[in-house]
């Protein structure tokens, strides 16, 4: 297999046309609806992406609030080219050893699935030629771009996607690289190195969603796919390998068909409404009323091999399906899966016998109120069986949550990009470069090297702190003189593990002055080291403040004179042990005395509180 | 080094025409291959434009030491027609109405190699950019001009005048003029004026997005104005653009109370001192005034027209001298006055002076709604003696036309006054509701 990838990171410099804030915002305020058109190129065929797109007749709503202005409204020309954004973007080139192009044109890219107002993505290529080098291998750097994020989608409904302004316009940096990745690991590897030098620029955005990723893979006798918009730089291996797997799946499932001499015929579809009239329930409820038609093509030599064949994860019923709401249809039933859906196995046999169909022969059917709407679907449906004749038909695929992709819609063509008139080009002048190389900012590895150096914390750590994108908070916080070792500790376990025990909860993210105040409690004594977990967790759990925190966590008024209370209890309680077993008899004490002391001591503390009182009970005995 | 003067090689590329695939080689050995598209006007020095094989268009800056190859032997042609050959609309009976084309933004596609704008002129090719034309019914195109509309001069108001009353003679049943926007309001007051008896709508139509664009207004401005040129309630001269920034519902402007009044917003166009006459909502035409009903016809043109007017926007500072200077050779000014019609009273010497000499000297107000007032404050008193016409709640621009238009009718100064504040096109309020217009 070969996997090459494009990592699109926003930027934190305002948006890149307009000013902006480049900040997400649940506040709206005005809305409006639009519709968009696949414009007709000059004397050439319209884009076939673009074409599909616009075939599916949608209207498209649009939120706008503080984050938006008539710039992002396609109400007003675009403004000059936000500088800063181009001084990130070059800043990368440089550090990537890429050539900066002489006079940047920007370019508006045709994108008619509504996510940018206008029509077009607004897209410069900045340097080419770059070169990235991960773990001893080279790896080439075709392109940096610098361009505009597309609109959020927030809502969809038949005939209808509703998209907010807030995110169209937040400058991204485009990074390709060359299809010479050779594994899933590989592709995380090249990711996070991308994603470390990308923040080593100290102006990206943070967060998830900042940093997308498409993977363009290809496997041997299979076609490029490109799974786009990864979000998760650590689920890139899972997203290569299931693409492989697929790519596999389709080609062992080409020679089933094959074999069976299967084929797609180009009968148009029957209306079988009738059959359908009496379904009580379930999709084709309501057949023959309202103009809800049911249509049906035949798929000799399919039977079989549309559901799972070997039990294999992936299904081409559900590929033929995905095709078919490509059309704005729910979905489409395939015979593989019947009876279902309320369609009884007489309606089958019916549907059989009308179709003449053979054992091997499969059927596929849909159900809508617009006739044309259902055979644009089953078409669509056929063409993607005609595909699975041939292999792996080369597309664009969303990356599903489960780790699977969807089919969303062709690989787009190549021509489709044109100047963006309302911007003149912009010179890249050598004193431009000549300042920017002077101000590099430090490279991973050379970061990495200088936190070991300067905070003598071992690799490790250092690794977690520049890859996890924690630098700068672990510089702040080490700045104002807490011990490096306890804010690496925070920042790379206390933290994590807050997160990851409140999924489904708004990532909490504490401000630098309640990390701050938490490590000054530690340091003080007023909690232990082992507290601090249950300190952010009550944070992260709605206390006001710090103080707050450790009253609820129940980590006050827990003193030293305490703390040797329960310990001579717990000793006292155990005499006999202990002057049985002596020291031995240390290890299960501990545990009963941390498990009270919950957090509220240092460990250090309890355990030579304990060895102590053991050691006097000893005495005692012998004495 | 190459002994080669310093501009051979930029003088050989820069030469190259459009299209041709090139190699260029730095000194280092480095590469640059694209096809050369044309140089933008805003490029820097010696630098070549190159379409890359990604599609990017990128600027190289073209040293004396670089070195180039032609990777092909003709130049590729960078666009091909393949469009249908052209074919008129069918002949026959039945109802149709008529797209005159007058240039602008609405009438324009980017080129998409060069992003040059080009104008659109044969009538296949509209249709196939605007396949939503002829949803309703047969239109037929009539080109007219081919200009952006700050180029139109008030000559051409009466050539298109002409035109709307051929083509209504020839059949059609409404009348829709393409038209650039920046002049669209000021060519819909004088349609309004010059043209008579009209025996259906006549609709001025524009974008504010060209139409190469995916998210062009042109094409459903387009056909709300089709819809509307088909209603057989309207026989007058209408503006039919966006009302809001949806691409759903549009408004219909009477064509002397339409201003536009913003440079880039689809909904720029607004009728002022009232609500527009109707909307369009969908496919459907709603009108919520009364609207002139069309007559019999034949529709006229009432000319002539003179030009020698003038239109003045008081500011202070504005100096008498340069004010009378301004109406030398005018038959006729009209001031955009601040407030309820006034200007400095150090500009009544110059009035009073072309007022003697038959200058007819017309006021409005700059505030773009309301009326005009002179007896409020003594200057307007002033004004009215030195023999100024208040014209109402007219736009400057709408007086302007209508000024044009009363000057081609009479040499009497007298005479043209009435024309003037006599109602011709439903063009005065004569009342203002409490509702904000905007």
């Amino acid at each position: 297999m070969k996997a090459g990838l494009e990592v699109h990171q926003q930027l934190a410099v305002g948006k890149l046309f307009c000013q902006c804030p480049a900040e997400l915002t649940e506040e709206v305020s005005d809305a409006f609806t639009r519709s968009l058109r696949a414009a007709g190129g000059e004397n050439r065929s319209v884009d076939v992406a673009a074409a599909l797109q616009a075939s599916r007749g949608l209207v498209y709503r649009y939120e706008a609030g503080p984050s938006s202005c008539l710039v992002e409204m396609d109400e007003e020309p675009p403004h000059p080219l936000n500088e800063a954004a181009l001084d990130t973007a070059l800043t990368l080139a440089l550090m990537l050893h890429a050539r900066p192009v002489d006079e940047i044109e920007v370019m508006r890219k045709i994108v008619v699935d509504g996510s940018n107002t206008s029509g077009f993505q607004r897209t410069a290529l900045v340097a080419v030629d770059g070169v990235l080098e991960v773990s001893g291998r080279r790896y080439s750097i075709p392109t940096i771009c610098l361009e505009e994020d597309a609109a959020r989608k927030v809502r969809e409904s038949p005939g209808e996607v509703t998209y907010r302004l807030d995110r169209l316009g937040i400058p991204l940096v485009e990074i390709a690289t060359g299809p010479e990745i050779t594994s899933g690991a590989e592709a995380r590897e090249v990711a996070e190195e991308i994603g470390a030098l990308l923040r080593a620029t100290r102006h990206v955005r943070r967060g998830i969603g900042t940093i997308r990723e498409d993977v363009n893979v290809s496997t041997e006798g299979g076609h490029r796919v490109e799974v786009k918009g990864v979000q998760e730089l650590r689920r890139i291996q899972e997203y290569v390998e299931g693409e492989v797997a697929r790519q596999k799946f389709l080609l062992e499932l080409r020679d089933a068909l094959l074999r069976r001499h299967a084929r797609v015929p180009s009968d148009p579809p029957r209306d079988v409404t009738d059959l359908f009239r009496e379904v009580p329930s379930g999709p084709f409820a309501g057949a023959g009323r309202g103009g809800q038609v049911v249509l049906v093509v035949a798929l000799p030599g399919f039977a079989g091999l549309l559901r799972s064949p070997g039990g294999h994860e992936e299904r081409l019923g559900r590929e033929l399906a995905d095709h078919a709401r490509s059309a704005g249809l729910r979905g489409l039933v395939h015979s593989d899966e019947l009876p279902a859906y309320g369609v009884t196995e007489t309606i089958v046999s019916e549907v059989r016998a009308r179709l003449s169909l053979a054992e091997d022969d499969a059927f596929v059917m849909v159900t809508d109120r617009s006739v044309e709407r259902a055979s644009v679907a089953l078409r669509r449906a056929l063409d993607r069986a005609r595909a699975a004749l041939e292999g792996v038909p080369g597309e664009t695929r969303d990356p599903l949550p489960d780790g699977r992709t969807r089919f969303s819609r062709p690989l787009p063509g190549r021509d489709r990009m044109y100047p963006e008139t309302d911007i003149p080009p912009i010179p890249i002048t050598a004193e431009r470069l000549r300042r920017l190389r002077a101000e590099l900012p430090e490279r991973p590895e050379e970061l990495e090297a200088r936190l070991a150096r300067s905070h003598g914390l071992p690799g490790e750590v250092v690794r977690q702190l520049v890859y996890g994108d924690l630098v700068g908070r672990f510089e702040s916080l080490a700045a104002k003189g807490h011990p490096a070792g306890l804010v690496a500790r925070l920042l790379t376990q206390d933290l994590p593990s807050v997160l990851s025990g409140r999924e489904g909860v708004p990532a909490f993210e504490p401000a630098l002055e309640v990390l701050d105040a938490v490590l000054g409690a530690a340091e003080a004594g007023r909690i232990a080291k082992e507290g601090v977990p249950t300190v952010l967790g009550a944070l992260a759990a709605g206390a006001p403040n710090v103080e707050a925190a450790i009253e609820r966590a129940g980590l006050t008024g827990f003193s030293r004179d305490d703390l040797v209370a329960l310990v001579r209890r717990v000793v006292e309680a155990n005499a006999e042990m202990v002057r049985a077993r002596g020291e031995a008899a240390f290890s299960p004490l501990m545990g009963d005395v941390m498990r009270e002391v919950r957090g509220r001591r240092d460990g250090r503390e309890v355990s030579e509180t304990l060895h102590a009182e053991i050691a006097r009970v000893r005495s005692q005995a012998t004495g | 080094m190459s002994d080669t003067p310093a501009s051979d090689v930029w003088k050989e590329l820069s030469a190259l025409p459009t299209g041709r695939h090139v190699e260029i080689t730095d000194p280092d050995g480095r590469r640059w291959s694209g096809t050369v598209v044309p140089r933008h006007d805003f490029s820097g020095d010696r630098v070549l434009q190159l379409k890359l094989e990604s599609g990017y268009n990128i600027g190289v800056r073209i040293e004396p030491t670089f070195r180039y190859r032609l990777l092909d032997s003709a130049p590729t042609p960078v666009a091909s027609p393949s469009r249908a050959p052209p074919t008129a609309s069918p002949p026959g009976a039945g109802a149709w109405i008529a797209l005159l084309t007058t240039g602008g933004t609405i009438a324009s596609r980017v080129d998409y190699e060069t992003g040059g704008v080009r104008p659109v002129k044969e009538e296949r090719e509209i249709l196939d950019f605007f396949p939503e034309l002829e949803a309703s019914g047969r239109v037929r195109i009539v080109p007219v001009f081919d200009r952006l509309s700050e180029d139109l001069v008030p000559d051409d108001w009466r050539v298109l005048a002409e035109k709307v009353a051929a083509t209504f003679a020839a059949g059609a049943r409404g009348i829709v003029v393409a038209h650039g926007t920046d002049t669209l309001g000021f060519t819909a007051a004088a349609l309004s004026f010059l043209l008579v008896d009209l025996p259906g709508p006549v609709v001025l139509v524009g974008a504010q997005r060209s139409p190469d664009r995916p998210s062009s207004d042109g094409a459903s401005n387009l056909r709300a104005a089709v819809e509307v040129a088909h209603d057989s309630r309207i026989g007058e001269v209408v503006v039919v653009m966006h009302a809001g920034p949806s691409d759903d519902r549009f408004a219909i402007h009477r064509g002397t109370w339409v201003r536009k009044m913003h440079s880039s917003r689809r909904d720029a166009f607004r009728s002022r001192n009232g609500p527009p006459l109707g909307t369009v909502d969908g496919n459907k035409v709603e009108l919520h005034l009364p609207v002139r009903a069309p007559v019999a016809g034949p529709a006229r043109v009432d000319g002539p027209i003179d030009t020698r007017a003038g239109l003045l926007w008081f500011y202070p500072g504005l100096t008498p001298e340069r004010a009378a200077r301004f109406a030398e050779g005018c038959r006729g000014v009209v001031l955009a006055g601040t407030g309820l019609g006034h200007v400095g009273a150090d500009q009544l010497g110059w009035i009073r002076a072309a007022t003697a000499r038959g200058v007819v000297v017309a006021m409005t107000t700059q505030c773009l709604e309301g009326n005009v007032e002179p007896y409020v404050y003594s200057t307007g008193r002033e004004l009215l003696r030195a023999g100024v016409v208040y014209l109402g709640d007219l736009l400057p621009e709408t007086a302007y036309a209508k000024m044009v238009w009363a000057l081609g009718h009479s040499s009497d100064p007298e005479e043209v006054a009435k024309l003037l504040t006599r109602d011709r096109a439903g063009e005065f309020h004569k009342r203002h509701g409490p509702r904000d217009p905007s």
